[in-house]
């Protein structure tokens, strides 16, 4: 399914990360082709957002290995990772609060572009991401979509290879998810791969991507959005009709 | 070249600073002219002290750009000072038959930022962070005030110059040498700036008008707008490509290398250093200046370090109330006012302004 006839862009090999006795990451494997698109969704504890730290750099595996762009990246530290091409959008928001949304975008920007090029840029990017006219205005003053948007237009800024979105849609209303899925659909149609790691379920069938659900750190079933919803085993373990699972339906954090 | 000189103008008054409309500059300007026509209404003791005065402001302005801007908080920038004013004291009086004091600043420049990098590089590298940074910075310059103050012996000595335990370099010590005046010129032009002389002060406030408008370029270029984002999400910052430990390396060096002016400044003024350079209250002093003006600020640094210990001065004239009123100062401006008394009533940026496009932001606020 994933990673078949295109050039792969990443490749995660038998990974796995342990804090404690707990194996949060328990041997993931997995590949991602040039430009594609795929959703990790998985109930609360499922290792998602440890897989996505692995990724982008924050925390290390205990064994395993990550291959980026013909590149093993396995212990790179993050900023090596986003020089070469991977952008990530954490769910903690991750703009810069007391800096203007130009600001915000000149960070990413700076490393590729020169001070001239840079205000045909930021409109650019503003367009893309719903944000026009709104260059010198406190990020600190934009709604809560209004961040998250500002936060993925600075991670399209880089233009990546491979764009990490953790929970891109946390806190939006439903407009704002569809917005958002359409953002991210155009990144994804200018050569991007993207990964997303979502909790909300209707904006996975939006994005209408190949799904990897993950559980217990372990990838439990891939398929498509419709596949895995027919799955009585998927739908039990996530839609949480198991008790010890209830808890999943709500929204994380 | 007028291009140029507008982009100057521009990265000057950029808006990571406050004081930038019309109005502070006519300020700015009259307080210039102020401080080079002072030395004609004032007595020579005065102007003594007011050279002292300049002297420290450099130390918090090094303290102002890692802390205020950069997020690096260090209670140990006096260990910059310090050995700065040891290094060039050391050089200065082993050299003193050369006339000129240009080995010694640059040594008095040189090793204190040298030991920056290598001390950096040790934290910033091994993700030191926050009050550990903090801490390992007050610990290193009360080391070396402990070492110091045990070279009384005559075997502590490097060159001629004997280091003198706790009594330092200079004329208490019992050795011949004291460190020598900045000396500039060539052959038998020579300029001695000598602590006492008006030369030494205008000295003093030229160096500080130009390291003020340098900095001010600094951060509002793009390493400045890069400092401003570490300080709000380093972690956030590397996911961007940037390798923060570098920047931080070196912000970290630039502040080190302004507290080496000051001690430069200082130990060439009075012509003696002590090991209590490195003690407790030098290192807290400068926390306070740029904590109680708002240290995000460099014209607020400027003003309150100018202020406070002019203040302090005063004080000490009563007996030793000053600290216990820098202190108390430090304490209510922090409950009250926590962004600093100038920055708060100085009117930092407001955002709630209409949209304006990039490149019109010389509007007086």
């Amino acid at each position: 399914m994933m990673g078949g006839d295109r050039e792969a862009i990443l490749q995660i090999t038998s990974l796995r990360k342990s804090f404690g006795g707990v194996r949060a990451v328990d041997g993931v494997d997995l590949v991602l082709g040039c430009g594609e698109l795929c959703c990790i969704i998985g109930p609360n504890g499922a290792g998602k957002s440890t897989l996505f730290q692995l990724l982008s750099g924050q925390i290390l595996p205990t064994t395993g290995k990550i291959v980026f762009d013909g590149k093993d990246v396995t212990f790179a530290h993050p900023f090596e990772r986003a020089r070469s091409g991977i952008a990530v959008k954490v769910q903690s928001l991750g703009i810069f609060q007391d800096l203007t949304v130009d600001h915000n975008l000149r960070i990413p920007l700076m490393r590729r572009l020169s001070p001239r090029e840079m205000p045909k840029a930021i409109d650019d990017l503003l367009r893309q991401v719903g944000l026009q006219g709104l260059n010198s205005v406190n990020a600190r003053e934009l709604s809560h979509g209004q961040k998250q948007w500002l936060a993925l237009g600075m991670a399209l800024a880089m233009r990546p290879k491979l764009l990490l979105l953790d929970e891109p849609t946390a806190g939006m209303s439903s407009e704002e998810t569809r917005l958002t899925t359409e953002i991210i659909r155009a990144s994804n149609a200018q050569g991007s791969a993207v990964v997303v790691i979502e909790h909300d379920m209707a904006f996975v069938r939006e994005l209408r991507a190949p799904v990897i659900v993950l559980h217990l750190g372990r990838i439990f079933f891939r398929g498509t959005f419709s596949e895995v919803e027919e799955n009585e085993e998927v739908r039990h373990l996530y839609l949480g009709t198991r008790n010890r699972f209830k808890s999943s339906d709500l929204p994380t954090r | 070249m007028l291009n140029w000189f507008s982009s100057v103008v521009r990265l000057i008054n950029g808006e990571q600073e406050i004081g930038r409309s019309r109005g502070f500059w006519i300020c700015a300007f009259a307080v210039a002219v102020g401080l080079i026509v002072l030395p004609r209404f004032v007595s020579a003791y005065a102007l003594l002290n007011y050279s002292y005065i300049i002297s420290m402001v450099f130390l918090a302005l090094g303290l102002c750009l890692i802390w205020g801007f950069a997020g690096i908080l260090s209670l140990g920038q006096a260990a910059f000072l310090g050995l700065a004013g040891y290094a060039y004291g050391v050089v200065g009086i082993n050299l003193s038959q050369s006339g000129t004091t240009y080995l010694a600043l640059i040594a008095g420049l040189m090793v204190p930022t040298l030991f920056a990098a290598v001390l950096s590089y040790v934290m910033f590298y091994a993700r030191v962070k926050g009050v550990y940074v903090a801490i390992m910075m007050l610990v290193v310059t009360l080391l070396f005030e402990t070492f110091l103050n045990q070279t009384a012996g005559p075997q502590w000595h490097i060159g001629v110059a004997s280091l003198g335990g706790n009594n330092g370099l200079g004329r208490f010590s019992g050795a011949i040498h004291e460190p020598p005046s900045i000396t500039l010129g060539l052959g038998s032009r020579l300029i001695e700036f000598s602590g006492q002389s008006v030369a030494f002060y205008y000295l003093e406030v030229g160096l500080l008008i130009a390291i003020y408008l340098c900095l001010r370029a600094l951060v509002n270029s793009r390493f400045g707008l890069i400092l401003a984002a570490i300080r709000e999400d380093g972690a956030r910052v590397e996911s961007f490509g940037y390798d923060v430990r570098a920047i931080q390396l070196v912000v970290f060096c630039l502040g080190a290398a302004l507290a080496a002016l000051s001690g430069i400044l200082y130990v060439s003024w009075g012509n003696f250093i002590t090991p209590s350079v490195f003690g407790v209250t030098n290192n807290i002093l400068p926390v306070i200046w740029v904590a109680v003006g708002g240290r995000k600020s460099l014209t607020a640094t400027v003003i309150s370090t100018v202020v406070l210990t002019w203040l302090s001065q005063r004080f000490a004239i009563q007996g030793e109330y000053a600290f216990v009123v820098m202190g108390a100062l430090l304490v209510v401006v922090m409950m009250l006012r926590p962004e600093g008394l100038i920055t708060s009533f100085g009117g930092r940026k407001t955002s709630a302004s209409p949209p304006l496009s990039p490149g019109s932001s010389h509007d007086g606020r």
